[in-house]
């Protein structure tokens, strides 16, 4: 019984192996190489009208309609002979970016149209993944964007993506509660910190203030804020090098971890994302949110489930004491990008166009409450009129991500990772803030892991 | 696997030098033809199998001794170069990654292997219901990995999680479980231990009931205590199904990458990123193929040569004992 036939094994575990390697070679095999089509007739770029386009988007609300369907049906009503399939994208914005780049690299033609974030377009540029928009379509469509949203889809002089909806930071507060402390709306972040350990101590909250710090982008989001508003930056204009470590990083990071020493942010806020955070507000649990712009109508909807129908009030960021106030607002949303093998570019533009204009701006806008890109829609009294958050937006200061490196992702990641750990007390902020510069230094030096 | 009975004994000596006689030789083209037939047969699945792991497999090797660039008309190799593994080597995350893994992999495999153990002599017992058991133990593991974790997310959620309500109450105060390095780390091995223990257990219980009855019989009639029995006649008679155990849930546990990449995304900082997810990140998040390449193949060298080691230590301790 002793005789075993443990070499039999040996094969067994190289086979196994063999598959866990499979795995990360998966989605890279392709090589097709798929010339792109320009539009090629005499017509102006943005004026075909037939084809057929497969437009990837990811859900923009969770409500019913689906403002991807009334947009495409509205779409194709001025334009019948143009048929717009909706492929719907994964939901976790890394996840869409995977399968887009696997896709696209891969040479696939579909989908033509896709919806990406705002951040992407060095990527998508530096790597060929996106056709550059600004070839076809004149400078007099770009203008019609507010200011600083093609600037943030723009790489080494081309435009890559056409500004669809904007997202960025707002403060929401719970109106009842500071009228009942007798406080009024915090215009610094050092009130803010007061007003809500106030909120905790006196026991009318479990939860003062509330955002994201879980170790993924949307920590970046909220560190830019704060950045933006001691008056930092990341990188240097070339982009070629590190900016953080500075005095005003110091304070950016500081300040982050002493909201939750002093009681004013719970310690859970280091595993926080949106989700959690919204509950949090939504739930009653907490006095201050900083959210983004569909917390307004999740917060204001009684079957979100929402127990703060009413008393909410929405703002935009604080400053700190002695800057320019009100504080930035962090740039987010989301752009529409061309695949390079798209049969039917002429088709796209068409698309496109039609997306970022009036009509389909202005439904975004008032039948779900997304911020135009538009600067006369935003600017309209039916847009204005439609929230109070639309109507904060004019308001606001905003800054955006230091997103015009191909390296992003890796400078994200330095800054989100080391916050976080700051954040949950691990490292301090001293140390975290040269760690993340380091690391964002030789994110934008070489390839590297 | 050898057979036999194909070829003469070896010592056999057939008188002069005649070859086999008629009906062997009849026997042997037709064992020959049916095996012709069985790949055939098999062909198809074969090759398909060849084009989803060993294209993409070499595909991935060369990625990573080359200079990889990814442009719109796909991924373009270039030259070849060790610039990816020496990239990967002085990466100060690749050598966390690569500690974190082993110490997982480490932990988790053994604790699965001793409590499976355990459950499994516990079936072995039941003479009622042990079918009941065994579909009941299978859940966990019949789940997949991403709702599991996902399960466990809310169990482990700082606001309104089970772990937190429960900390609370024993006074131990709210930890934030996978905010903070140590918990994560615990927290992602109980929940693989939760959802792979099972998997141990009815491979070891396999190999249990395969047991001979007649040394039991023999040792407790030498007067054998129960503990006696299971370290000199049950432990020794199962290590080879205890390997194979071992071996299946090292190349799962090495190849860690559900858990965190649902429950922390890597996080707190760097804390629970596995080499899997490190090797994503690189190829999908980053587009640095080559590195992330580089990531992938040594992590497959790597969990080979350790099941190749962990057998040749096992065979030679069997060996001594025997």
């Amino acid at each position: 019984m002793t005789v075993l036939r443990l070499r039999g094994l040996v094969p067994l575990a190289s086979l196994a192996a063999a598959l866990t390697l499979a795995l990360a070679a998966c989605g890279s095999s392709s090589t097709s190489s798929t010339p792109s089509s320009s539009g090629g007739s005499a017509k102006p770029p943005g004026s075909a009208t037939s084809g057929n386009i497969v437009w990837w988007a990811s859900p923009i609300t969770t409500s019913a309609p689906d403002p991807r369907t009334v947009l495409i049906n509205d779409f194709e009503k001025v334009y019948p002979h143009i048929h717009v399939t909706l492929r719907s994208a994964p939901t976790d914005t890394d996840t869409n970016r995977a399968s887009l780049i696997t896709q696209i690299s891969g040479g696939a033609s579909s989908p033509d149209v896709f919806m990406g974030d705002v951040i992407w377009p060095a990527q998508f540029a530096h790597s060929g993944l996106a056709v550059p928009l600004s070839k076809y379509l004149p400078d007099s469509y770009w203008s019609t964007f507010a200011s600083g949203l093609v600037q943030g889809a723009t790489y080494k002089g081309q435009v890559y993506g056409a500004p669809f909806f904007e997202d960025q930071g707002f403060l929401y507060y719970r109106k009842d509660l500071l009228a009942k402390e007798h406080l009024s709306v915090p215009k610094t972040w050092q009130q803010l910190e007061t007003d809500a350990a106030q909120l905790v101590h006196k026991h009318l909250v479990k939860y003062g203030y509330v955002w994201q710090g879980a170790s993924y982008e949307g920590l970046t989001c909220n560190f830019m804020e704060y950045l933006g508003s001691a008056g930092g930056s990341v990188l240097n204009s070339s982009m070629t090098q590190s900016t953080l470590n500075s005095a005003a990083g110091q304070q950016a990071i500081s300040f982050m971890r002493s909201l939750i020493t002093s009681g004013a942010t719970p310690s859970a806020v280091t595993t926080f994302q949106e989700p959690q955070a919204m509950s949090a507000f939504a739930n009653g649990q907490a006095g201050f949110l900083r959210n983004w712009d569909y917390a307004w109508s999740f917060s204001q909807t009684a079957s979100s489930p929402s127990k703060v129908v009413g008393k909410v009030g929405v703002t935009p960021l604080p400053a700190f004491q002695g800057q320019t106030s009100p504080g930035t607002s962090n740039i987010g949303g989301w752009n529409l990008y061309i695949n390079p093998h798209s049969k039917n570019v002429a088709a796209d533009l068409t698309f496109i166009k039609w997306m970022t204009g009036a009509t389909a701006q202005t439904t975004l806008a008032t039948q779900f409450s997304e911020i135009p890109t538009v600067t006369s829609v935003r600017s309209s009294p039916a847009v204005i009129s439609k929230n109070p958050v639309l109507a904060t937006v004019p308001k606001t200061r905003l800054i955006p991500r230091p997103a015009e490196t191909p390296q992003y992702a890796k400078v994200s990641q330095a800054i989100y990772t080391n916050v976080n750990s700051v954040l949950s007390g691990q490292t301090t902020p001293t140390a975290g803030l040269k760690s993340a510069s380091d690391q964002v230094n030789s994110a934008v030096s070489a390839s590297g892991l | 696997m050898s057979t036999p009975s194909v070829a003469p004994a070896p010592g056999t000596r057939v008188a002069g030098a005649t070859p086999p006689a008629g009906p062997r030789r009849h026997e042997d083209v037709f064992r020959r033809q049916q095996a012709r037939l069985g790949w055939m047969f098999s062909a198809p699945a074969l090759l398909v199998i060849a084009a989803v792991t060993i294209f993409p497999i070499i595909y991935a090797v060369v990625m990573s001794v080359s200079n990889v660039s990814v442009t719109g008309s796909g991924i373009s190799l270039s030259g070849l170069t060790g610039s990816n593994y020496s990239i990967m080597v002085h990466a100060a995350q690749w050598r966390y990654a690569l500690f974190f893994t082993v110490l997982y992999t480490v932990i988790t495999v053994a604790v699965e292997v001793v409590l499976g153990t355990c459950i499994a002599l516990v079936l072995e017992r039941l003479s009622a219901g042990r079918g009941w058991m065994m579909a009941l133990l299978l859940v966990p593991w019949s789940m997949i990995t991403v709702i599991n974790a996902q399960l466990w997310g809310y169990i482990y959620n700082p606001t309104y999680g089970i772990a937190d309500t429960i900390f609370s109450h024993l006074g131990l105060g709210s930890p934030v479980i996978l905010g903070t390095r140590v918990p994560a780390i615990i927290a992602l091995m109980v929940a693989d231990i939760w959802k792979t223990t099972p998997f141990v257990a009815i491979i070891v219980l396999a190999g249990l009931v395969m047991l001979p009855h007649d040394l039991y019989e023999a040792a407790e009639v030498d007067g054998a205590t129960g503990w006696t029995t299971f370290w000199r006649i049950t432990f020794p008679l199962l290590r080879p199904t205890i390997a194979l155990a071992v071996l299946f849930r090292v190349l799962q546990a090495f190849g860690l990458f559900d858990l965190p990449f649902v429950l922390t995304n890597g996080g707190p900082g760097y804390s629970t990123q596995s080499l899997a997810v490190l090797a994503y990140n690189a190829m999908f998040r980053d587009l640095e193929f080559g590195p992330g390449a580089a990531v992938a193949t040594s992590t497959a060298l790597l969990v080979v040569l350790g099941c190749i080691a962990f057998l040749k230590v096992f065979r030679a301790q069997v060996g001594r004992q025997g």
